[in-house]
Parts: structure tokens; C-alpha cells; sequence
């Protein structure tokens, strides 16, 4: 009876040292942290939610016409003579850190895509690198120097928790150029870039909002920031033009990339009775669930149509290619300055990506008109006057809020929920 | 039928062989994926090496990732070898930042010296408190402490979540603008980082040096201490325990507690020695206290073992950013380092165990009487 308990016992200590194998060699490759635990406990229920990572990654991997869909506005910036040192025995290096996996099918695919325009516009002369799954915090310091030390000329850092390290390694590194995606940090040699993609989500909002037959809408989202909050109100007002009795249910993940958990705040809502999802997140999850529902949905980053075709609303996604050529082509020439970019839909950065056979032509025709305006600037949808959530004034009439201001109310530092919205602002 | 027995000798030379087959052996099979995925195997492992130590700021970077491991490998070590399965070192690591970075935001501004044995109690006060709760269900309802312990873990990060993002806690910085735009805690004073031992380019954390001290002092505890020999019986053999009269509750809550202490102090040490700041995302995407898991069993929970096998993950998981690119797939990198782990596990396992085809075979009489050599009852 012993000899048999043993075997048992043991095969079962293997069982959770074999799971905790795969843990540690995903821990290395850290984003899905949450992933982790689900798989130490094979005997528990969160076992199958394992699964789901895995399942998007590789089928997001081959998707090629994305990066040609993305690619409309070519810039051509030329290399003068002051960039003669770079050639293709001595390249120039543009290297990225990405917080996600670049087959993420979301915001660091998009990101990927922009590094690979990068390499066909400038061929030999330029070389990318890039490293992906990097923890936000002390252990990207590390990763900075190791791109540093391979001779990284400037390096792009794709997500606001690199702010610290950056800020530490520009002053470290003063020859090398910095560049990080939406922060708020400016040195000498450390710029800022993001665009507007809240224009964007006022676009897909109205998709939204015209789609819902029951006037609720659910949106799974990642963490309760500004930058969230405001793509959150955006996308609530466009829905709201379009169909004003329309609310816009918020379930928080506290994550911008883990599908198991995003999938479990996207069937919460399901289960709440939505008949049209969006999300903020970095994977297509929320999409796939609202296709096995039969229900709509606005995706995010990416044209990510392959994943939900019948459910496929539209999405606000971001074009970092030319952004990244121009800055590449600048740092090459010595003409790089420090800056603050802002892109939008009029300078091609937001795109919003192709409609869904679902949104019928008044609708197309009713947001294109919106997306004229916007470029063209005479919409901007945070114009007052705007309700908040709990009916006070938001934003008083005739006040458009600025982008950025280190004090006072601005579009990187809005922190309430206008009306229409359920949930808090506070996650 | 297949039964798996132990081997009754296990020849004191091949305690020290079976690593070095083990690992020969899976350079020969990762060399094998490496030919076959189209790289240079010898030079990917010159690559390895180099990121792990030699390279500018490697080593470093390697004691960065090795010094919570040691903690957390520690607290498991001890608890494992006693067949107290606390799986919720991620949880009281979580605990122990809050825990130490709270004094280290209250005290801020005391001398270094006092304010550092501060925020080491803090941090492993904390953890062993969390870590109390499985320790007394088990003890005294009987509840399985690997699912409350795990159950814990996730209790642990929401609970670090809405200090930093869902509350105006103490812990939460609300005034500096880069906070406006996203929620962070409130950094220390700089005065109060732990000071890292400098030898030459290459800088020593603090809290290694205290992981490395705690180690010998667990080895001393283990092998010379009443406490230890009443732990290892109550490992081996719960109903020999109980017959002599040993105290079982009292001996598991004090083994919990202790893990949970070691894991707390993991905590402690990322704000004292790296953070400076409760960071959730970051502690969360680390996940230090599962990779202490497979630290510990490395080490065949023997915690000077685990001093060796933290610094030898910690190069692994250093060495994998630096080899992940463009031409070399972060899957790869994974692959790698699962064929690695995979190897010198099933070589400690094949060579403490034998496989037999056949009738089952009579129990061993004896039992193995070395400690930290367990890995199963």
C-alpha cells in the first residue's frame, strides 16, 4: 500500500514541478504573469484559462496584410550626407522595448509593424533590434543597457512604465537618443510620442452606438489612467451622438495584455445582457468572445477583423511606421531635436481601420463626416460642455481641453467619467 | 505494472556528478533545437555566458534577478522539506513590499542602519502574517494549504492593486504630474536605499548578502537545532511525530510562518535594494515567488543549494533578454531554458530514483536519513 501511495505521491509532486516548469520558462517572458498561477494549479478550476494565451499568440503571428493595411501614408524623409558613417557594414541601430509580445495581434504588433517599416525603408543601413516581454520597472534598466551596450542608437520604449528607467538612462547615456510612447518626460535626449487615438474611439463609439439594439454596450479595460479614461469618454459621447439613450458599461482587467483575464471581464459583461463590446486591451480576446455571442465589437490597436469577422465593428488603430521612420531618418542625419509628438487622424498616425460588413452605409457615411471634421479641426469631441458621470459639469461650454499641462485639467490628466458611462473611474 | 522506487544508496560522488551530466545533457539537446532552428549553438551559449556574467553590467544585472529568488527559494526550501506545501510565496512577497515600503515611507529620513532593520521587519512581518493564515487553517481545520495559500496569492496583488490604482492610500504618490498620468506610489527618500556592496563595476545587493547569511543560518537550523530535527521527522514521517509526542500544529504554523517571513524579506529587498517604489505591474510580471519554487526543488531544498541555484536562474533569466531579437524568437528563449530546467530535474530524479517494469517490489526498509535530500514522502 506504501509502494503505491509513494508512486502517487510523487507523480504528483512531478505534475506540479512540471507545471511550474512552464511557469518559470513564462516567467522569463514575464507580461502574462497572471498566467502563471493558473498553471501551478492543474487540479484547480483555473486550469483552462491557461489555455488561452497560447491560442491566440501563434494564429495572430501570420498576419502579414495587417502591416500592409497600416501602411498608407509613406513618408519620405531622405538621408543627407551627414548620415554617409551609417551603411550597411556599419548600420545604424534602432532598437525597441516592447511590454507585450510583438504577436500580441494589438498595441505592440502595431508597434512591431512600425519596426519592420523602419527596416524596408532604410534596408542595410539601418538594423533593428528589439526585446519584448520586458517587466515595466527595475529590470528594464537592465534591458536598456544590454541595447545600449549592442550599440543601440536610439531606443524606442513602447509603454509609460519605462518612464523611470528611461529618464535615469538618457542621463546616463547622453550619446544615445531616447523615445517613449505615451509618457510625459522630456530631456535632451529623451522625446515623447502618442497620438490621439481618443478621436478615434469617438469614431468607433458611433459604430457602436448605432449597433446596439438595446442601447447597452460593455467595455473590458485595462487600467483606470487618464489615458484610458479619456479613450473611454470618447468612445461613450460617439455612441451617445448616435443613439442617446445608449450606456456604456466598464469592466476593469488591471492588465493590457492577459486574454484568460480578458475573456473572463468580456463574458462578465455577456453574461449583463451587452449586445456590443469594445475594448482598450492589447489582444484580440474581447472580440472572440463577442463572435462565439453573436454580438458586436470595436476592437483596438490593430485591424483585427480576422479574429471576429461577423462581430467586426471598427477600431481606432495607431500607424507608428512613418512616425518612427521620420525619427530614425532625423537621428541619422543629426538633426534629432527633443519633442512632444501628438499625432492624430489628420497627419495619418490614427487610423481608424476598415468597417465591418455589418455597418450599413448610413453609418459610414454619418462617421466619415464626423472624421472629416476632426481633421479638419473644427469636432473636437472634448469640447464642453460635457456631463460627467454623476450629472456635474465635466468640461464647462466653449472649453476644449488642452493635450498636455503639468497642472490643471487636461486630456492626459482627465480623471472622470461622463455621463452615459457605468462604473467607476477609480477601478 | 511501472513503480518508481528510490534508490537506497545514493554514492556521494554522483550528488555532485549528476548536475554537471545533467546540464551537458541539455546543451546537447538545446544545441540540437538551436542547429535545427538555424543558429550557431556554441555561439548562442558564448552569448549566454557572456549576458550572464562577463558582459558590461551582466553580473549585476544577474545578482537583480537572483536576489528575490533567493528569498522566495528559501522560504520555499524550508517549507517544502517539511511537506508543508506553501505555494503562496508570490503573495507574501506581494504583502512584504507593502509591508517594508510603508515603514520605509514612514521612517524615511532615520539612519540607514536602523531604518534597514526596519524595513526588513516590516517586509517579513507582513509576510509571515499572510502567510499565518494557510498556516493556522492547516494546522488547526485541516484546509489544504496549497490552494489557500494560492488562493491567497491573487487576495495579495488585488489588495496591492488598490493601494496604488483604486484608492488614495498612504501608499499612493497624488502629487508629483507624472501621477496625474498614471497612478504610481510614492517613491523613498533616496537616503534609504539599501547600500549595494561595489567590487569593481560589478555591485553586490545588500539583500543578497542577507539571503546568503539566512541560508546558513536555515542549514544551522536544519541539521543542529531540536526545532530542525522535529521538523525533519514530522516531514518524513507525521505519525512517527505524533508518537513521540512531538508538537505537529505548533511545528507547521512556525515552518509557514518562517517561509512566509523569507518571502516577506523578497519583498523587502525589491523596494530597499532595486524599486525605491510599490510597484504592482512590476512585481506582478516578475513573478518571483513561482520561479522561487523551481529554485528550491533545483536545489533539492537545500538551502545552500538554493544561494547557487538563485544565481544561476538569475543569469538564465538575464541572459534570456539579452538573446531574444529579431533573428532569435522569445519562444526560443523559453524552449531553452525549459529543456535546461527539465534536464537537471529529471537527472536528480533518475538518479535517486529507479523505474521498474514489472511487480511492484517490496518497500525500501530504510529511509533515506540525509537531509534536504527528500522530494517526496
Amino acid at each position: 500500500m506504501n509502494g503505491t501511495r509513494r508512486t502517487i505521491w510523487l507523480s504528483a509532486v512531478l505534475g506540479v514541478v512540471a507545471a511550474l516548469l512552464a511557469a518559470c520558462s513564462s516567467s522569463s517572458t514575464p507580461a502574462p504573469a497572471s498566467v502563471a498561477p493558473a498553471s501551478v494549479a492543474p487540479a484547480s478550476a483555473a486550469a483552462p484559462a491557461s489555455v488561452a494565451p497560447a491560442s491566440v499568440a501563434p494564429s495572430a503571428a501570420a498576419s502579414p496584410s495587417q502591416a500592409a493595411s497600416l501602411a498608407t501614408p509613406v513618408p519620405s524623409p531622405t538621408l543627407t550626407s551627414a548620415a554617409d558613417q551609417w551603411t550597411t557594414s556599419h548600420p545604424f541601430k534602432a532598437a525597441f522595448i516592447y511590454v507585450g509580445a510583438a504577436s500580441d495581434a494589438g498595441w505592440t504588433h502595431a508597434h512591431d509593424v512600425g519596426r519592420l517599416a523602419v527596416q524596408s525603408y532604410f534596408g542595410g543601413r539601418v538594423q533593428t533590434l528589439f526585446k519584448e516581454n520586458v517587466p515595466e520597472g527595475p529590470q528594464a534598466a537592465q534591458v536598456i543597457t544590454q541595447l545600449v551596450n549592442q550599440g543601440a542608437n536610439i531606443i524606442f520604449a513602447t509603454s509609460y512604465g519605462y518612464q523611470d528607467q528611461l529618464v535615469a538612462a538618457a542621463k546616463q547615456y547622453p550619446n544615445v537618443l531616447f523615445e517613449q510612447a505615451t509618457g510625459t518626460e522630456q530631456l535632451t535626449n529623451l522625446a515623447e510620442y502618442y497620438g490621439a487615438g481618443e478621436n478615434g474611439d469617438y469614431l468607433s463609439g458611433m459604430a457602436a452606438g448605432a449597433a446596439t439594439k438595446n442601447g447597452k454596450i460593455g467595455f473590458v479595460a485595462p487600467f483606470a489612467i487618464p489615458e484610458v479614461i479619456r479613450e473611454i469618454d470618447a468612445f461613450t459621447m460617439g455612441a451617445r451622438s448616435m443613439n442617446p439613450n445608449a450606456t456604456v458599461k466598464v469592466v476593469w482587467t488591471n492588465t493590457w495584455f492577459a486574454p484568460a483575464t480578458e475573456r473572463q471581464a468580456a463574458e462578465s459583461l455577456v453574461a449583463d445582457g451587452v449586445d456590443v463590446l469594445a475594448d482598450g486591451q492589447d489582444s484580440p480576446t474581447t472580440g472572440q468572445v463577442a463572435e462565439a455571442a453573436g454580438l458586436k465589437w470595436t476592437g483596438y490597436d490593430s485591424d483585427q477583423t480576422s479574429f471576429a469577422p461577423n462581430a467586426w465593428l471598427t477600431a481606432t488603430t495607431y500607424n507608428w511606421g512613418p512616425y518612427y521612420i521620420n525619427d530614425v531618418a532625423a537621428a541619422m542625419n543629426g538633426t534629432w531635436k527633443t519633442h512632444f509628438y501628438y499625432g492624430g487622424l489628420d497627419d495619418g498616425f490614427v487610423i481608424m481601420a476598415p468597417f465591418g460588413k455589418s455597418v450599413d452605409a448610413a453609418t459610414q457615411a454619418a462617421i466619415t463626416a464626423k472624421e472629416d471634421a476632426i481633421k479638419a479641426g473644427t469636432f473636437d469631441p472634448f469640447t464642453g460642455p460635457i456631463t460627467a458621470q454623476d450629472g456635474s459639469i465635466g468640461v464647462p461650454a466653449g472649453v476644449t481641453l488642452p493635450v498636455y499641462t503639468p497642472t490643471g485639467l487636461s486630456k492626459y490628466s482627465i480623471s472622470f467619467f461622463v455621463q452615459g458611462v457605468i462604473g467607476s473611474p477609480k477601478g | 505494472m511501472i513503480a518508481i522506487e528510490r534508490n537506497l544508496v545514493t554514492p556521494r560522488w554522483q550528488r555532485v556528478a549528476l548536475p554537471i551530466v545533467s546540464l551537458v545533457m541539455a546543451s546537447i539537446i538545446a544545441g540540437i533545437v538551436l542547429a535545427v532552428s538555424g543558429h550557431d549553438p556554441i555561439g548562442t551559449y558564448q552569448q549566454i555566458y557572456a549576458a550572464s556574467f562577463t558582459a558590461d553590467g551582466a553580473l549585476t544585472a544577474t545578482f537583480i534577478y537572483a536576489t528575490p529568488l533567493l528569498f522566495t527559494g528559501l522560504g520555499v526550501a524550508i517549507a517544502f522539506r517539511m511537506h508543508v506545501w506553501n505555494i503562496g510565496g508570490e503573495g507574501q512577497l506581494y504583502m512584504g513590499a507593502v509591508g517594508a515600503s510603508g515603514v520605509g515611507l514612514l521612517c524615511g529620513g532615520w539612519p540607514l542602519p536602523i531604518l534597514i532593520v526596519m524595513m526588513a521587519l516590516g517586509g517579513a512581518l507582513a509576510g509571515l502574517a499572510w502567510a499565518l493564515i494557510p498556516g493556522l487553517l492547516r494546522a488547526y481545520l485541516r484546509t489544504n494549504e496549497i490552494l489557500v495559500s494560492l488562493m491567497l496569492n491573487y487576495v495579495a496583488g488585488l489588495f496591492m492593486y488598490y493601494l496604488i490604482y483604486d484608492s488614495t492610500s498612504f501608499w499612493r504618490d497624488l502629487t508629483s504630474s507624472s501621477a496625474l498620468v498614471f497612478p504610481q506610489g510614492k517613491n523613498l527618500l533616496p537616503s534609504s536605499d539599501w547600500p549595494g556592496i561595489l567590487l569593481g563595476s560589478f555591485t553586490l545587493p545588500f539583500g543578497f548578502v542577507l539571503g546568503a547569511v539566512l541560508a546558513v543560518l536555515l542549514l544551522a537550523l536544519f541539521r543542529f537545532t531540536r526545532f530542525g530535527f522535529e521538523m525533519r521527522v514530522m516531514g518524513d514521517s507525521p505519525a512517527a511525530a505524533n508518537y513521540a509526542g512531538m508538537r505537529t500544529r505548533r511545528t507547521i504554523v512556525a515552518v509557514m510562518a518562517l517561509s512566509g517571513a523569507l518571502a516577506g524579506l523578497a519583498g523587502a529587498s525589491q523596494i530597499g535594494d532595486f524599486g525605491h517604489v510599490l510597484d504592482p505591474r512590476g512585481l506582478e510580471q516578475a513573478g518571483y515567488g513561482y520561479t522561487g519554487i523551481v529554485v528550491a526543488a533545483l536545489a533539492m531544498y537545500n538551502p545552500l543549494a538554493v544561494v547557487i541555484v538563485s544565481i544561476l536562474i538569475g543569469a538564465l533569466t538575464n541572459a534570456g533578454f539579452a538573446l531574444q531579437g529579431p533573428t532569435f524568437p522569445i519562444g526560443l528563449v523559453g524552449t531553452m531554458e525549459g529543456i535546461i530546467l527539465f534536464s537537471v530535474l529529471g537527472g536528480e530524479f533518475l538518479g535517486r530514483y529507479r523505474i521498474r517494469f514489472g511487480r511492484a517490489p517490496a518497500r525500501a526498509p530504510g529511509l533515506d536519513d540525509e537531509p534536504g535530500a527528500e522530494v517526496a514522502p
